[in-house]
């Protein structure tokens, strides 16, 4: 809970939707499960809906890695099911997905700054990253405003087209 | 030595290099869109990438992205197919660039053969007999009429650029030019990005036939029987058949000799074939196609010689299995079944495929990318699958054709099996020789029991 924040009284009777708004903020943003306000005769409380254990990466498609042993079966694995990937559990995040085929870098230039971290809050159209392709720099805008909740691909690795590279809570 | 090939296509031919690929031993990576995300080439190959939407022009036909794919799988060769990049002299160009083996021949052979109008000259310099017309492209449709004062009318204006029927006019009279002109150029533009044309005599009956070869690149090349593809429908290619049926023998050695004689002039590396029109008894050059083509199988029924195989051991480095004039065994025809209504004008055909069982037994081979489950989308072209079969003589593989044409079943979208079926009890067919206006020439007709028959004007149907 943000200390020092102080919310507006409320009108009699009335249920301000900004203050419960700003207190689901809050709630997803601190990571407690729940909190509860009483002024007066009004309680509110809200709680977070219990998540799938949080912290477990995406796997990156296996299509771009050779295959160390020389199996008769083919091992053509690429996309991750959608059904797994964790925009189902949390339908509030965006995922950028790669526009083009090319490998993944996470700063302008090698030894540079990332254009992005965890946490970051970008603007639709500011460049996450860069996909190379034939030596072309592609930058890669963020198709929506937010922050910057997990970064899908290692830096330097290859990614598919249409294959998931950050994941964005969308705000505003 | 090549490890690793690329496959920049879909569809049938992807699994047809993939297959090749793998009896040979080396790697296979497929390229596909996200349209084509359960299509079997994917799942056979080795490696597989997405690259781009179900749009050909962002997928399958985009450069940057075919060799950034390339370049992730380490793959030290792309197999072109045919369509999309087969004969794009810019991709082969790119490919030589960034050190990747294209399996066909040099970008500026492909640029030089590509170009139709160009293609006639060298065919002329090689002492190879072309259509009478133009040298090379007619830049007005003053010099049209120039030439059509020449060798007379009718006239064929056809595209530089392209085939396929694009851009290609038919004109009988001199007034008649200028308008055919405007609106060949305007078409070939709009098919190929680019409106240039020439001109030729136009023949009232010919026949298609073909001549495929590999060569080595290093001064040897391997010639196969000649191929009949008369059967076609607005220019596209329906039955194949090898070899030529009532084909004079001096005709049959004077195409393999000429084409043999192109091929050596070009310092050719590859598979190619040179086609021609046989009219009135003579033969004459019309355009070299420098890729492997839709109809390949019928020649390696009859020659037993992988051609795909051959495509990658030249370009290995590794040369041919077979040199000089291959000999044939038996018949061969290729009947290509596409995802068309033939009842209802040919209406193009979406949506799953509920049920699919191929014909099988002695002398069938079906190269197809279907499955039961599998959905057929609108944005690539409509063919679903080649049925081939291959017997001892002519009239067997007729009896076979029909047999697996019977069998083969398809459910949940119409296809242009009962057309083949209807074709194989033409009479003319049969008897072998038919030139290109024999489907135009004939009506198909639902019988009595919802059978397709072909039938000419002024010929009634059988009775039902």
């Amino acid at each position: 809970m943000n200390e020092g924040e102080t919310l507006p009284e409320p009108e009699k009777g009335a249920l301000p939707l900004e203050d419960v708004d700003r207190l689901v903020e809050l709630l997803a943003e601190s990571g407690v499960g729940e909190i509860r306000i009483r002024r007066g005769e009004l309680e509110i409380t809200v709680k977070a809906k219990s998540e799938a254990p949080a912290g477990s990466p995406v796997e990156p498609p296996a299509a771009l890695a050779a295959s160390q042993t020389a199996t008769p079966r083919t091992e053509a694995v690429q996309e991750p099911d959608l059904a797994e990937h964790p925009v189902e559990r949390n339908g509030s995040q965006h995922v950028v997905r790669s526009p083009v085929v090319g490998t993944f870098y996470r700063a302008p230039a090698p030894g540079e700054e990332p254009y992005v971290e965890v946490g970051d809050r970008v603007g639709a159209g500011q460049t996450l990253c860069i996909v190379e392709a034939m030596k072309l720099m592609n930058e890669i805008p963020a198709d929506a405003s937010g922050e910057v909740v997990e970064v899908l691909v290692e830096n330097a690795k290859g990614v598919e087209y249409d294959q998931p590279l950050f994941r964005i809570r969308p705000e505003g | 030595m090549i490890s690793k090939v690329l496959v920049a296509n879909r569809g049938e031919v992807a699994l047809r290099v993939i297959r090749a690929c793998r009896e040979i031993g080396i790697r296979s990576v497929a390229v596909y869109s996200t349209a084509d995300m359960d299509s079997l080439h994917r799942l056979l190959a080795d490696e597989a990438i997405c690259i781009g939407p179900p749009q050909a022009a962002g997928s399958y036909l985009n450069i940057p992205a075919v060799i950034s794919a390339a370049e992730l799988s380490g793959a030290d060769a792309i197999h072109p197919g045919y369509g999309f990049l087969a004969e794009n002299a810019r991709f082969a160009e790119i490919c030589e660039a960034c050190n990747i083996k294209f399996l066909g021949p040099a970008s500026s052979v492909i640029a030089c053969m590509g170009d139709k109008a160009t293609a006639r000259r060298v065919a002329a310099a090689a002492d190879v007999p072309i259509t009478p017309g133009s040298d090379g492209p007619c830049r007005s449709s003053a010099e049209v009429r120039r030439i059509g004062a020449e060798v007379g009318y009718p006239l064929v204006i056809k595209a530089s650029a392209g085939g396929g029927g694009k851009g290609m006019r038919v004109v009988h009279a001199e007034d008649e030019v200028e308008a055919a002109y405007v609106s060949a150029s305007r078409e070939a533009g709009a098919a190929f990005g680019d409106g240039s044309l020439y001109a030729e005599r136009y023949m009232e009956e010919l026949r298609h036939i073909e001549v495929q070869i590999v060569a080595d690149g290093r001064g040897r090349m391997a010639i196969f029987p000649e191929r009949d593809c008369s059967i076609q429908r607005r220019y596209q290619k329906l039955v194949e058949e090898t070899p030529a049926p009532e084909l004079p023998e001096e005709a049959r050695e004077g195409m393999k000799t000429a084409a043999a004689a192109l091929v050596g002039s070009l310092g050719y590396e590859g598979a190619g074939t040179i086609e021609f029109v046989y009219s009135g008894g003579e033969f004459y050059f019309i355009e070299m196609n420098t890729r492997l083509q839709v109809e390949h199988p019928v020649t390696e029924m009859v020659t037993d010689v992988d051609l795909v195989a051959e495509q990658i051991a030249v370009a290995s480095g590794e040369g041919l299995s077979v040199a000089g004039n291959v000999p044939s065994r038996g018949h061969a025809m290729e009947f290509r079944i596409n995802a068309e209504d033939p009842r209802r004008n040919f209406l193009p055909q979406t949506g799953p495929v509920e049920f699919y069982n191929p014909p099988g037994g002695p002398g069938v081979r079906v190269d197809s990318h279907l499955y039961a489950g599998f959905k057929v989308t609108p944005y690539y072209d409509s063919l679903l699958a080649k049925l081939i079969v291959h017997a001892r003589t002519r009239e067997a593989a007729l009896r076979r054709g029909a047999r697996a044409l019977d069998e083969f079943a398809v459910a949940g979208l119409e296809t242009t099996l009962p057309l083949h079926l209807a074709i194989l009890e033409d009479e003319d067919f049969r008897r072998g020789g038919v030139p290109t206006t024999f489907l135009a020439e004939r009506e198909l007709k639902s019988d009595g029991r919802g059978l397709l028959r072909l039938s000419t004007a002024g010929r009634s149907s059988p009775p039902s």
